[in-house]
C-alpha cells in the first residue's frame, strides 16, 4: 500500500540531516585541552586540516541521521493510502449523487476537463450494487441521469454534458441531493460536489441539511492565479443629429485577475459591422470604461456586441445588446362631433409634456375615424364620444384584441343606459349628480394596480382635491376589475382585457365639464400618463437580458405596440399573439397562443422572436448575456463550504472522514499508526546515539585525566 | 592482571595505597625474592671467580698462599664482585613524570621502582644514594650504607614541577660518582637517544654499571585518543592542534622507533635498558629486569 503524508510540510525538516553530517565533517576541537607529557613526537606529525573534514564515526552519524529521519517522518504523519474502490468494497452498497457544475465559469481553461475527469473517477469507484445519480447544476439543478448502476450510461451522460451559460447556485443542487439521498434506500449515502466553488454561488443563509449519515465530498477544480477580463456592462447615450437618432455606447470592462491587461482591443460591432475599436488597459482587480464612436439607430432590434480581450474564459469577453429607435407613443383622441377641440385640451396638454416615453397625440371627431387613422396607433382615447360607426367599431375591436390600448372617458355624449360594448368593462348606466355639497370624491383606489401604484406612497398625490359633480354609472362584469370608486360606491375607473389589449373606462370626462378641479389637480397629469402607458403596454425597452430570464409573448408584443404596428391593417387580420423563438444555437420554440407560455433564455447571444403576422418586418431580438457574477471566479474553500453546508466540520457527525468517506475515525486513526512506530524508532536511535556518543567521549576522557602530583 | 609463572605480582594501584615506601619496597622485594628459584645476590657475592698474577700494589692479603705453595708464584684471588657496592639512583622529576592516565603517575611508579631497588641493595648491605633532577639537580644524596631512609625520604619529597633536561644534570652528576657504582636512571626519556647515550657514556667510561628504566604511561605507548583537541606539553605549556584519530598510528610508530633506538643504542654501549609500563605490576618489572641481569652475568 503506498504512503502519503497528512502534513507533508514537515518533510522540510529532513534538511536537518545536513547538521549531523556537518558536525561529523567539521570535527570541532574539544574545548578541553589535553595535557600530554611531551609533544616531542606529535610535533613531528604534519597537521593536515583536510583530516578534519573526514567522517570518523559512521555508525554515530548513521544513528543521528536515522533519529532525525524517523522524527521528521513521524511528524509528517505518514498515511496508508487505500484506494477508494478497495475501501468501498469493505462495506455496504452506496447511493451516490454526483453534483456536476455546468455553469459558465466552468468554461475557464481546463476546469471542465478536470471536472469531467473527477466525475468519471467517481463513477469508476461504483460497485455492482452501488447506484449513482448525475445532477447537472448551474443556477438550477437538473437530474440528468436517475439513480442507476449502469456505469456506461453515467459515463456517456458525463461525456455529453456541456458547460452552459448560466450562473452558479449551489443551493438548488444541494437541495436536490438532499431530496435524492433522503429517499435512497441503500445504507451508505454520499454526495460528491464537483465545482469551481465560486463564492458568488453560495449564500450562507441557505438552509440545507443532508440526511443523517450522508457525507459530502467536495472536489474543487479551481486553480490559483486566475486571470479574467470581462465586459461587465454597456450603457447608451441617445442623441438626435440631423433628424436621426445616434447612440453612443460606453462599455465597462473588469479585470478580476492579478495580471494587468495592457492595450487590449475593445471592439463594437452592430449588425455584424464593426463600428469602432479602441485599445484599453485594465489594471489587476480594477475596472475601466471605454466609449465608442456613435452610430445611427435606423432599424428596430439592431444587434450589437462589445468584445474585449481573449483569456481562459472567453464567454465573458463579449457583451450582447439590441437597440431600437426610441419612438413616441402614438395616441389618437376621438371626441364627439361638433364639440369644441378645447374639450380635449387638458388631455392633449398632459400628454404633450411626456418625454419618457414621449407621446404623439392626434384629435379627431368620431365621424372622421377611418382605418387609416387607427393604423400605427398605440392607444386610442374615446373622449366622451357617441357610438362609432360599425366599421370603425370593428376596427377598434380588432385593434384592442391585438394589443392596442383603449381609454374610454364617459360623458354626456356617451350613449345612455343600456349602452353596452364588448370592449367596455361593464354596462354604462345613467349619470349620477353629486351637485349637493362639494360633490363626489374618490373614495377607493386599488393601489395594487399598475396605474395607481405610483400614488400608493404618502404624499404621492392627493385624490381628495378632485371633486366630481357628475359621473356615469358603470356596472362592471365579472371579469372586469374596478380600479377606483367614488365615495358613494360608484365605479370611477374599471379595466377589461380584450385579447392582447387593454381597456380602461373612466366614468367622467377628462375635462372640466363634470369636474372643475380634476383636470387641474396635480395628479391629473401623472394619472393620464400612467393610464396611457399602461394601455400601451409600454415598458422601458430592454437592451439585454441575463441568462435565465423568462421571456413571454408580452415582451415582443409590447415592442410591436411600441413600434406602432399593432393597428397595421395589412397584417392585423392574420396576427395572433404567437411568436416563434429561435435561440442562438438554432433551437426553435413557440410561445404565446398554442405554444409555451414563456421560454427561458438559457444561452448567451441573440434570441429572435418572430411574431405571427409580422410578415417581413424585422423580428424582435433579445440579447442575452452571462450573469456578471460568473466572471467573479474567487473560490470558496471547499472544506469550509462543506462545513457551512452540513453545519459540521471536516468530519461528519457519523464519524466519517470527508476525504475518505468510507472510513470511520477509528479506521482513519488506524491508517496513521505508522507515525507511532517512527516515533519509537526515532527515540531508540537517539538512545543508541547517546550510548555510542558517551562511549566515544569516554575514550576522550583518557586525555582529560588530571595531572597528578607525585 | 597478567601473570608470570613462579611469581605473584601486585597491581601498582594497590601499591599506591601503601604510603610508606619502605613497607612498599619490602612487600614487593620479599615477595619477589620468595618467588625466585635462586637468589641472585647482586654485588654481594663471595664466590671465587679466577686468579691473576700479583702486581705491585695489590693487597698482599689477597694473595692465595696455597697456590704460592704449589707453584711458587704469587697469585691474587678474584671474586664475582666487590662486596658493599654503591647503588645510585638517578631519578627524573621533571614535570612530564607527573602524567598519569590511570591511577599511578610515572613519578609514583618510578619512586616505587627506586625504593624497591634500594631496598634490595640495602638488604645486600650495599651503599645506596639518590639524585633527583629535572633541568638541573634537585636533590643529591651520596651513596652510603646509612642513607637508605634518606633515600626514601627524598623519594617521598620528590615533586614533578619543572621542565626537565637529561643531558645537563647527567653530565654534571657523572663527576660525583668516584667509586664504581650501579647507576639506575629512572626517567621517561623524552630526549634524543643519541643525546641520552652521549650523556650516559661517561658513566660507562668510569666503570659504572648503568641501568636505564624507561617509565612510560600506557597512554604514551598506545595513544588512545580519538577526538580532535589541543594537546598541551606538560613541561613547556605549548599547545598544538591534534587530530588524534589520524595522528594515532603515526605517533605509535614514532614511539616504537624511539624505544627501539634506545634499546639498540643502549645495547651498543652495554647499558641495560628496561621499559616499564605504569599499568604493569611493579614486581613483574623487577623480575624481568633481574632475570635478564642474571642471564647477562652468566654470559659474562
Amino acid at each position: 500500500m503506498p504512503f502519503t503524508f497528512l502534513a507533508p510540510a514537515f518533510l522540510a525538516g529532513l534538511a536537518a540531516l545536513v547538521v549531523p553530517v556537518l558536525i561529523h565533517l567539521i570535527q570541532r576541537e574539544r574545548k578541553e585541552v589535553v595535557a600530554f607529557p611531551s609533544l616531542m613526537f606529535l610535533r613531528r606529525i604534519p597537521y593536515q586540516s583536510v583530516e578534519r573534514r573526514r567522517i570518523h564515526n559512521w555508525l554515530l552519524l548513521a544513528l543521528r541521521a536515522a533519529a532525525i529521519t524517523c522524527l521528521v517522518a513521524a511528524f509528517s504523519r505518514p498515511f496508508l493510502k487505500e484506494s477508494v474502490a478497495a475501501a468501498a468494497a469493505r462495506s455496504g452498497a452506496r447511493e451516490v449523487v454526483i453534483l456536476l457544475d455546468v455553469s459558465a465559469s466552468m468554461g475557464y481553461g481546463d476546469h471542465w476537463a478536470h471536472a469531467t475527469d473527477a466525475a468519471h473517477k467517481v463513477v469508476a469507484t461504483l460497485g455492482a450494487e452501488d447506484r449513482c445519480t448525475l445532477v447537472l447544476f448551474s443556477r438550477n439543478a437538473e437530474e440528468n441521469v436517475r439513480a442507476t448502476s449502469d456505469r456506461g450510461r453515467l459515463d456517456a451522460a458525463i461525456a455529453a454534458a456541456k458547460v452552459g451559460s448560466d450562473g452558479t447556485r449551489f443551493a438548488p443542487a444541494l437541495r436536490l441531493a438532499q431530496s435524492l439521498l433522503s429517499r435512497a434506500s441503500l445504507p451508505r449515502k454520499e454526495a460528491v460536489l464537483i465545482s469551481d466553488f465560486q463564492k458568488t454561488g453560495w449564500e450562507r443563509h441557505e438552509d440545507i441539511h443532508l440526511p443523517e449519515g450522508a457525507t459530502m465530498t467536495p472536489v474543487s477544480v479551481a486553480t490559483d492565479g486566475l486571470s479574467d477580463l470581462s465586459v461587465s456592462s454597456v450603457t447608451f447615450t441617445r442623441d438626435t443629429f440631423s433628424g436621426e437618432e445616434r447612440v453612443k455606447v460606453t462599455a465597462g470592462l473588469t479585470n478580476r485577475g492579478l495580471t494587468p491587461y495592457t492595450n487590449v482591443a475593445a471592439t463594437l460591432e452592430v449588425d455584424g459591422r464593426r463600428i469602432d475599436s479602441r485599445p484599453i488597459t485594465v489594471a489587476p482587480n480594477a475596472s475601466e470604461s471605454v466609449t465608442f464612436l456613435p452610430f445611427t439607430v435606423s432599424e428596430t432590434s439592431m444587434r450589437g456586441v462589445v468584445r474585449a480581450g481573449t483569456d481562459a474564459l472567453p464567454s465573458d469577453n463579449a457583451y450582447y445588446f439590441s437597440l431600437s429607435p426610441s419612438r413616441p407613443l402614438s395616441v389618437l383622441i376621438v371626441q364627439a362631433d361638433g364639440t369644441d377641440t378645447a374639450s380635449s385640451v387638458y388631455l392633449t396638454t398632459a400628454l404633450g409634456v411626456g418625454s419618457a416615453p414621449p407621446f404623439k397625440t392626434d384629435v379627431v371627431p368620431v365621424s372622421r375615424v377611418t382605418p387609416s387613422t387607427i393604423e400605427h396607433r398605440t392607444v386610442v382615447v374615446l373622449h366622451d364620444v357617441t357610438p362609432l360607426p360599425s366599421a370603425a367599431d370593428d376596427l377598434l375591436k380588432r385593434f384592442v384584441e391585438q394589443g392596442g390600448g383603449l381609454l374610454v372617458a364617459l360623458g354626456d355624449h356617451t350613449p345612455w343606459a343600456g349602452g353596452q360594448s364588448p370592449l367596455l368593462p361593464g354596462a354604462i348606466g345613467p349619470p349620477v349628480d353629486r351637485t349637493s355639497g362639494v360633490g363626489g370624491m374618490l373614495g377607493f383606489l386599488d393601489y395594487s394596480h399598475h396605474v395607481l401604484e405610483l400614488f400608493k406612497d404618502p404624499r404621492s398625490g392627493n385624490f381628495a382635491d378632485a371633486h366630481f359633480l357628475r359621473y356615469r354609472t358603470l356596472t362592471p362584469g365579472p371579469t372586469d376589475r374596478v380600479l377606483a370608486r367614488f365615495d358613494d360606491g360608484g365605479v370611477a375607473m374599471a379595466e377589461r382585457h380584450v385579447g392582447s389589449g387593454r381597456v380602461i373606462a373612466w366614468t367622467s370626462p377628462l375635462d372640466d365639464s363634470w369636474s372643475v378641479d380634476f383636470p387641474k389637480a396635480k395628479l391629473f397629469l401623472p394619472l393620464v400618463h400612467e393610464m396611457v402607458t399602461y394601455l400601451a403596454q409600454y415598458t422601458e425597452p430592454t437592451t439585454s437580458y441575463t441568462v435565465g430570464h423568462l421571456l413571454d409573448v408580452s415582451v415582443p408584443m409590447a415592442a410591436i405596440v411600441r413600434e406602432g404596428t399593432a393597428g397595421d391593417t395589412q397584417s392585423a387580420a392574420a396576427r395572433k399573439a404567437t411568436g416563434l423563438v429561435v435561440s442562438p444555437s438554432g433551437q426553435q420554440t413557440t410561445i404565446g397562443e398554442g405554444g409555451a407560455p414563456s421560454v427561458e433564455l438559457a444561452e448567451q447571444g441573440f434570441y429572435t422572436v418572430r411574431m405571427q403576422g409580422t410578415g417581413g418586418e424585422r423580428p424582435f431580438v433579445a440579447a442575452v448575456n452571462l450573469d456578471p457574477a460568473e466572471s467573479d471566479l474567487a473560490p470558496l474553500e471547499p472544506t469550509s463550504f462543506v462545513a457551512s453546508v452540513t453545519g459540521q466540520a471536516a468530519v461528519t457527525a457519523a464519524g466519517q472522514s470527508l476525504e475518505h468517506p468510507d472510513l470511520t475515525l477509528e479506521d482513519v486513526e488506524r491508517k496513521q499508526y505508522v507515525w507511532w512506530f517512527l516515533l519509537v524508532a526515532g527515540a531508540l536511535a537517539l538512545l543508541g546515539e547517546a550510548v555510542l556518543a558517551n562511549r566515544v567521549s569516554g575514550r576522550f576522557g583518557i586525555g582529560l585525566m588530571q595531572v597528578r602530583r607525585g | 592482571m597478567s601473570t608470570t609463572p613462579g611469581a605473584r605480582f601486585i597491581d601498582p594501584k594497590v601499591l599506591g595505597r601503601i604510603r610508606n615506601l619502605e613497607l612498599l619496597a619490602k612487600t614487593v622485594v620479599e615477595g619477589f625474592i620468595n618467588g625466585l628459584h635462586r637468589a641472585p645476590y647482586f654485588g654481594a657475592s663471595i664466590d671465587f671467580a679466577e686468579h691473576r698474577g700479583y702486581v705491585p700494589g695489590d693487597d698482599i692479603r689477597r694473595v692465595d698462599w696455597k697456590v704460592y705453595a704449589r707453584t711458587d708464584r704469587y697469585f691474587v684471588k678474584q671474586y664475582e664482585a666487590d662486596t658493599n657496592a654503591n647503588f645510585a639512583v638517578l631519578f627524573d622529576v621533571s614535570k612530564s613524570m607527573a602524567f598519569a592516565s590511570q591511577g599511578v603517575s610515572k613519578l609514583e611508579y618510578g619512586s616505587y621502582v627506586a625504593a624497591c631497588l634500594a631496598y634490595l641493595s640495602h638488604l645486600q648491605r650495599d651503599r645506596v644514594g639518590i639524585t633527583t633532577f629535572d633541568e638541573d639537580v634537585v636533590a643529591y644524596v651520596p651513596s652510603s650504607a646509612k642513607h637508605f631512609h634518606v633515600l626514601l625520604h627524598t623519594l617521598h619529597q620528590a615533586r614533578a614541577e619543572r621542565p626537565g633536561r637529561l643531558s645537563v644534570p647527567l653530565g654534571r652528576m657523572a663527576e660525583h660518582f668516584k667509586r664504581r657504582s650501579i647507576v639506575a636512571l629512572i626517567s621517561d626519556l623524552y630526549e634524543d637517544p643519541d643525546d641520552l647515550i652521549q650523556a650516559l657514556t661517561p658513566y660507562r667510561f668510569m666503570g659504572h654499571d648503568v641501568v636505564v628504566f624507561h617509565v612510560l604511561d600506557p597512554a604514551e605507548i598506545d595513544f588512545p585518543y580519538r577526538d580532535a583537541s589541543r594537546f598541551q606539553d606538560l613541561e613547556s605549556g605549548e599547545e598544538i592542534p591534534v587530530i588524534a584519530d589520524s595522528f594515532a598510528d603515526e605517533y605509535r610508530k614514532l614511539m616504537r622507533a624511539h624505544i627501539e633506538a634506545l634499546t639498540t643504542k643502549c645495547a651498543e654501549v652495554r647499558i641495560d635498558y628496561v621499559l616499564l609500563n605504569t599499568a604493569k605490576p611493579l614486581d613483574e618489572a623487577l623480575f624481568l629486569y633481574l632475570g635478564n641481569r642474571e642471564r647477562l652475568m652468566r654470559v659474562r
